[in-house]
This record gives structure tokens, C-alpha cells and sequence, in this order.
């Protein structure tokens, strides 16, 4: 990770977040994006101690606007180094653990996930990009501030100790934390989503289609009309 | 008959989307010979078509790119919102948004498959509300081809006894698909406040014709479909249309004029080879344009001569004008009711199997609604195959985090308005003669403004769907907007006609009410580029029926000549 700190006079003082990763919702076979857009970055201030890093764009290959579908390849490389993986996979399986309903998040891979996806060569993932690695370095400057140590080697108690400080949304609004906060929910949805979409998370989020039901639609199971019975029941008069 | 490598033909038709797809089957099944002209790829669903590849074997697990707008899997080929080499420009102030693809079908490739036909009150808004101009046309003419295509086409749906949406005839629909628990609870909740919610009419197989197997109820139709299920001009009119020996396609062929003869008659078109990138001037008796409204006029208006200085059959100056697209709006709700609900499959056909169509028409006629036209609401949501976003709403981390995730899956719920916007004298199309393509056609440029009319439909939209997710004891989980900030950009919602409307007279429109360009005798257009209002329902059908209704005439006019 190259350090190119920016004094703070020449930092952009406002910084438009992409995104892409709207609850997006199929309406009529195509699908419309049915959500809040991305939060805007707030202004860096001298409280924040938010990193700030710059990085260089990357900028190819795409896999253009004809891929093969059938046999999908990803044609860009991965960039995270070695130790930015790790901690990527450690977050991950707080994040994410194994539970009763389903595995941890790296026993399904969702570290590659992230590392693929940072990686892109699109203009949304290339803010994820910048996020995500500026807030794994926040995370090393802060149990370095706190514990003179990096968040790797600090005890596990003290990592949570951080992460309870920047994983909930009411935390944004101390200017300490306001951009970790964008961070890890960032790192959140990618982590669930790369867990949610893999075989085994799709398994325990009970997704039961894409398999070909032959015939007419069956539509809702019993189980499924007596829940919602009970809902229409109870709904607001 | 003119001829093109060692193939003759009657008729050149440019596009091979819903119009041209249409045309080219009624003719050739008539016995007319037909040169298509293609301009994108040549393009199989059956081989080509990713029916069962999850997100996790894609990219990014399939979300939306800059070279895939609708995510990795969606069919569109060389094409979305952005065209490499093939821009177009906007006037200040504008925000307007082109999808196009460049493949074999066109855009009926990976369309949502929703087909509501017009209403009799649609073809004359004029008469009803002074906005805009009436059809050529009446309900009780178009009724009997809108039957024949729907019945050819396949649609699954019902009559709902619904003045939005007229009866088909007696046999024509196919039975509609069983609704799932999430739109069962919203016609609960809608048809308390007063509002029907029905089945949708999609042209997805419930039953199997021809060749073409029912839906299996499973994956996604904007992929494609390699079962012929959901409609597409690939897996239906055009294979249909070479069976009968008398088609001939030119896949990779970027048509950049139309030409015109001495005689006032068009005398065939000359076309940009993709590949070698040289033109190529093919000569026909007729010639259809179904190249999309917006290609269509672009290349009528870049078809200059010293009789149509302004682009050929163009004696009206509306060529261009008129352009209209749907209005859309997104409001999306989290009801804590479906939460955690019981596990089924509910892909069904995919996306909606209820709909809300238009239901205050008399609020309109007494004044008690501020806008003159109508929507309807899509409705979304369900146990889809989990994506990306799929824990974006949940706070903190670890076990109750992912249970959270979990608990959420298939409790939203998304309404989506499609709505009539009012023809307007801010929104057309014309040449930018400042910027070319890669093959040096002149570009077009857009010029868009809504009006008050979309302003004030679309917060009504905002407001009833939040009463809707309210009844539900649901939460509105979009940011607050008016509907200024709510309404999408024009062409968003890739409806977009009107720009060489059909019409009684001919100073005041391009074509008569056969897609006949009153200027160019020779010369039909049957693409969404002939309609003369653009109403709130999803345009495909009409463009479709109006290519069957005038393709037949059409044929047996060139028939009647021949013998």
C-alpha cells in the first residue's frame, strides 16, 4: 500500500460515492433499482484521521459488452497484497461466522470475492476500492493509536473493542468514526453478499429456485398461505 | 425484384426488434421475399442463452457494469446505455438515457416481457384531454390483430374486467401464473384503499405452441430464453420467417441511408458492413424501417435529397419531434410482517404475476387528480436468487447480523410506476452535425423536459405507494422525494416512441395510419417510431400488433401487383 498522504488543504472536500449495490428488485423479468443511493462521503477533518489515501485507477481489462455467459472468466487480476487478503479474511468471519444455519465467510471464499471485486476495473467498485483500503488502513492506524500495535497482532478483545466503535450506523455521527462507519458497512454488504450468493449461502438463505419446475406454477406452499393469512389478519385497519 | 448475393427480394426491412422481427414473418409467410438488414451480431438464444449460470460463476457475481447495465447474464449484446463508438449527444439541460443493443432481435432480447394492450380511451387522449393528438386509429379496429398477435405472440394473463385493460378474445390468453405470498398481500392491502391489483399480461408461455415449450418457471427472462417461453423475435418470427425460404439476413449491417429515386420513391438503402467496414447499396421496391424510433428517424433525418432537404418523407418537419418515453418512478418498502416468512420457490415466471393498472380515471375526468394520465405500478419483490445487495440493510456484524440477513430475505417489496408522459414540444430528437459514430453517420442529439403532467404523476405514485406499503404495516425504506427528484431520466425506461407518429394528415404527421410515410409511397415505418401517444402501457405488444396489422396489408398489396 503506498502511502501518498495529501496535505489537507489539496483534499477534495467532497467525494461522490457509485454505487451498485442497490436492493435491487425484478420487476416484470428486468431488474430496477429500488433503494436509498450510496451515502456521500463526508468532508475529511482533522478529527476524522481517516487516512485519505490515494490510489491509481485501474483500468483494464474489462470484460466488455460481449462476454461468453456460458463459461464466465474474470479477465482483470486481483491487486490486494498478502496482508490486506488476511485482514479482509479475518473482518470477514466477524462479520460473518459460521452458525448453525451456514459456514464462515472465508469457508466459502468471500475474501477472493472482495479481492476480485476491488480489483475492477469499473468506476463503482474503484470507489469501493478506495474505501475498503483506506479503512483497512484506518484500522492499522487506529490499534496503533489505542494499543500501539497493529490491528492484526492487537487481542481479539481490542479488535472488537474497534469494531463496535465504527459497525453500527448511530456511530456515524461522531467525526471520529463517520468514515470507518462508511467503510465497514461497505465491507459488510460485500462480505453477506459474496457469503449469500455462494452455493452454501444460498443453500442457508433458503433459496429453493432456479431449478425447472415443470407444469404450472405451483404458487405458495401451505405453510407459506397460513403465515400470510396470519399477516393479512393482523394488518393495520 | 432486386437482388443481393444471388438472393431476390420485394422488400428491405431495417431491424430485425418487434417490428421488424413482425414484418418479416407476415411477409415472407404471405410469399414476399424480404432482405433484412441487421446491425448488430448474428445472436442465438438457443446456445447463447446463460439459463441456469448463478451469480457466483459471474464477474463481480453478475452485478451491473458499465458494459453490462442490467448485470453479466442480461442478453443485450454490444449495447446499453453506452455504445463504444457510438455516441449521441444532449442539449443542456437535457437528461436523457439511449439503450440500444446490437444484435440479431434487438431489444425484444431481453425486455421484461410485459404486454398490456391499449384501451379505446388510448388512442384518442386529444379527444379526452386536449393534450397531445388522437390515433388514426380506433380500439375497435386494432382489437381484432391485437387478439391475432397476442394469440401468435403468447400471453399469459387473464381479463380482469379491469377499463385499464380491455378484454382479449374468447381463447386468445394463455392461463396466468398463481401469485406468490408478498403480491397476494399487497391486492390485500390495495384493494383496501380502493385499488385492483390483477393478473399481469406477459408474453411468457403458460402453455406450450409450435416449437416453443411453456416456462419452466426458472431463471430469469432479461437473460433470454432458450426455450422459447418468453418471447423474442429469435426464438419465434424470424426463425419462422427463414423456414419459409424467403428471408435473408445481413447480420453486421449499420444502415446510414435511405435513397431516393427520381421518381419520388425510395430506391433501397445503402449500409455500413461492420466487419469491413465499407458500404454497400442494396436496392429494393419497398422498404421498411423498424431500426427503434430513435435509429429510425436518425436515419431518415441523415437521409438528405434536394425534394426532403430536411431527411426523406420528412415534408412535415416531424420527424424526430413527438418523442416520448414512459415515466418511472421506484418506491421500494421493507414490511417486518414477511419477516422471516416460510421458504418456497418463487421464481414463477419471473417478476411480476400481479400488477396495479390505472384506476382513477374518474379522477381525471372530475378534476380531482392533477395530471392527465395514467400509470400502472409494477410490483417486485419475493425470494429471488440472493445478489450482492443482499445484506445491505443490516447493522452491525457477527451471528445476529447474519441471522438479520436472513430474516430480511423476501420482505421487501418494490413498486415500480410506469406512467404516460404528454407529447411535448421540449422533448425530440434531431442530428448533431458536429459529431459522427465510428462509422461516420451523424449523431443524434436529445433535447428532454417533463412537464408539469409527469411532475405531478409521479408524486402521485409516490404517495399511493407508500399508502400501499403503509396499509401493510410496512415501512417506505426509499429516501423521501418529490416528484421532481423522484421521476427517472427520459429513455430510462426504454419505452421510448413517437418520433415519426402516424396521423390523418400529412402536414402534421410522417406516416399514415399503415405505417405508409405519406411523402415516400414506397417507403413504411414499423417500428415505436408511429405511435402517436406513447400510453402507460409497456409498448412492445402495440408495436408487435401494429407490424402484423400493416405488414399484412402491406403483402397483399406487393401480392396483388405481382399477379
Amino acid at each position: 500500500m503506498s502511502k501518498n498522504y495529501i496535505s489537507k488543504i489539496n483534499r477534495r472536500d467532497s467525494l461522490k460515492w457509485l454505487g451498485s449495490l442497490t436492493s435491487v428488485v425484478v420487476v416484470g423479468g428486468v431488474v430496477v433499482a429500488c433503494d436509498a443511493p450510496e451515502p456521500e462521503m463526508p468532508v475529511v477533518q482533522e478529527e476524522s484521521q481517516w487516512p485519505d489515501l490515494k490510489f491509481e485507477v485501474i483500468t483494464g481489462p474489462k470484460y466488455g459488452q460481449d462476454p461468453d455467459m456460458i463459461n464466465p472468466t474474470t479477465p482483470w487480476p486481483r491487486t490486494l497484497t498478502a496482508d490486506q487478503l488476511n485482514l479482509v479474511a479475518h473482518l470477514s468471519d466477524i462479520i460473518c461466522p459460521a452458525d448453525d444455519g451456514g459456514p464462515s465467510a472465508t469457508e466459502v471464499g468471500v475474501p477472493d470475492v472482495i479481492d476480485e471485486w476491488v480489483s475492477a476495473p469499473y468506476e463503482s467498485q474503484q470507489s469501493d476500492r478506495v474505501l475498503i483500503l483506506n479503512g483497512l488502513q484506518w484500522l492499522d492506524d487506529e490499534a496503533g493509536r489505542r494499543f500501539n500495535k497493529l490491528f492484526m497482532t492487537v487481542r481479539a478483545s481490542e479488535q472488537i473493542q474497534i469494531i463496535d466503535d465504527i459497525a453500527y450506523a448511530s456511530k456515524a455521527s461522531e467525526p471520529a468514526f463517520e468514515h470507518a462507519v462508511l467503510f465497514f458497512a461497505k465491507l459488510r454488504t460485500l462480505v453477506f453478499g459474496g457469503y449469500f450468493t455462494s452455493p452454501e449461502g444460498i443453500g442457508d438463505i433458503g433459496y429453493m429456485g432456479n431449478v425447472p419446475v415443470l407444469g404450472d406454477y405451483p404458487g405458495p406452499t401451505e405453510e407459506a398461505m397460513a403465515h400470510l393469512n396470519d399477516v393479512i389478519a393482523n394488518m393495520p385497519a | 425484384m432486386a437482388s443481393f448475393d444471388g438472393f431476390e427480394y420485394d422488400v428491405i426491412i431495417v431491424g430485425s426488434g418487434a417490428g421488424g422481427g413482425m414484418s418479416a414473418h407476415i411477409l415472407t409467410e404471405a410469399g414476399v421475399r424480404v432482405l433484412l438488414l441487421e446491425a448488430g451480431r448474428d445472436y442465438d438464444p438457443l446456445t447463447e442463452t446463460p439459463m441456469f449460470n448463478e451469480n457466483h460463476e459471474a464477474p463481480l457475481r453478475g452485478v451491473s457494469t458499465s458494459d453490462k447495465d442490467f448485470g453479466f447474464y442480461d442478453a443485450t449484446v454490444d449495447g446499453g446505455w453506452d455504445v463504444p463508438g457510438e455516441p449521441y449527444t444532449s442539449a443542456e439541460g437535457t437528461d436523457f438515457m439511449w439503450y440500444r443493443s446490437r444484435m440479431l432481435g434487438g431489444r425484444t432480447n431481453h425486455f421484461g416481457r410485459i404486454t398490456p394492450r391499449f384501451n379505446d380511451r388510448d388512442f384518442k387522449p386529444f379527444t379526452h384531454d386536449g393534450l397531445g393528438v388522437d390515433w388514426p386509429l380506433e380500439y375497435d379496429e386494432m382489437a381484432p390483430w391485437y387478439d391475432k398477435a397476442e394469440k401468435l405472440v403468447g400471453i399469459s394473463g387473464n381479463n380482469p374486467g379491469v377499463y385499464d385493460v380491455p378484454d382479449s378474445g374468447e381463447g386468445v390468453l394463455q392461463p396466468p401464473a398463481k401469485p406468490r405470498v408478498y403480491e397476494l398481500l399487497v391486492k390485500e392491502a390495495s384493494e383496501k384503499l380502493g385499488i385492483p391489483m390483477v393478473p399481469i399480461r406477459r408474453a411468457v408461455l403458460t402453455r406450450a405452441i409450435d416449437e416453443r415449450e411453456a416456462c419452466f418457471n426458472a431463471t430469469a427472462c432479461g437473460r433470454g430464453c432458450s426455450i422459447g417461453a418468453a418471447f423474442q423475435t429469435t426464438t419465434s418470427v424470424i426463425p419462422w420467417a427463414k423456414k419459409t425460404g424467403n428471408l435473408k439476413i445481413v447480420t453486421d449491417a449499420m444502415v446510414k441511408e435511405v435513397h431516393l429515386g427520381d421518381d419520388g420513391k425510395t430506391t433501397g438503402v445503402t449500409f455500413v458492413n461492420r466487419k469491413t467496414k465499407g458500404d454497400v447499396r442494396v436496392d429494393a421496391d419497398f422498404v421498411i424501417l423498424a431500426a427503434s424510433a430513435c435509429e429510425t428517424a436518425r436515419l431518415m433525418l441523415n437521409s438528405k435529397s434536394d425534394k426532403f432537404p430536411g431527411g426523406i418523407a420528412n415534408s412535415s418537419g416531424q420527424v424526430g419531434r413527438n418523442l416520448v418515453d414512459s415515466t418511472g418512478a421506484d418506491v421500494s418498502g421493507h414490511i417486518p410482517a414477511l419477516k422471516g416468512r416460510p421458504r418456497y420457490n418463487e421464481d414463477g415466471l419471473d417478476g411480476s404475476h400481479l400488477y396495479i393498472p390505472w384506476w382513477d380515471y374518474d379522477g381525471q375526468d372530475d378534476g380531482s387528480v392533477n395530471f392527465k394520465r395514467g400509470y400502472h405500478f409494477e410490483v417486485g419483490g419475493g425470494f429471488g436468487a440472493p445478489s450482492m445487495g443482499v445484506g445491505r440493510s443490516v447493522d452491525g456484524y457477527g451471528k445476529s447480523a447474519k441471522q438479520d440477513v436472513r430474516d430480511n430475505y423476501g420482505s421487501n417489496i418494490g413498486f415500480a410506476l410506469r406512467g404516460e408522459m404528454v407529447i411535448s414540444d421540449d422533448c425530440y430528437c434531431e442530428i448533431d452535425e458536429q459529431v459522427k459514430d465510428k462509422w461516420g453517420i451523424p449523431v443524434l442529439k436529445f433535447h428532454w423536459k417533463w412537464s408539469e403532467e409527469e411532475i405531478n404523476q409521479a408524486e402521485h405514485g409516490l404517495e399511493w405507494a407508500a399508502k400501499i406499503i403503509e396499509a401493510m404495516g410496512g415501512v417506505v425504506t426509499s429516501p423521501k422525494r418529490t416528484g421532481e427528484e423522484a421521476i427517472l431520466a427520459g429513455g430510462q425506461i426504454i419505452h421510448e416512441v413517437g418520433t415519426t407518429r402516424m396521423g390523418d394528415d400529412p402536414k402534421t404527421s410522417v406516416t399514415n395510419k399503415w405505417g405508409q410515410t405519406w411523402d415516400v409511397d414506397n417507403l413504411y415505418i414499423m417500428d415505436g417510431g408511429v405511435f402517436a401517444s406513447n400510453p402507460h402501457k409497456n409498448c412492445t405488444i402495440t408495436i408487435l400488433t401494429l407490424a402484423m396489422k400493416n405488414a399484412t396489408k402491406l403483402a397483399e398489396q406487393i401480392l396483388g401487383e405481382r399477379s
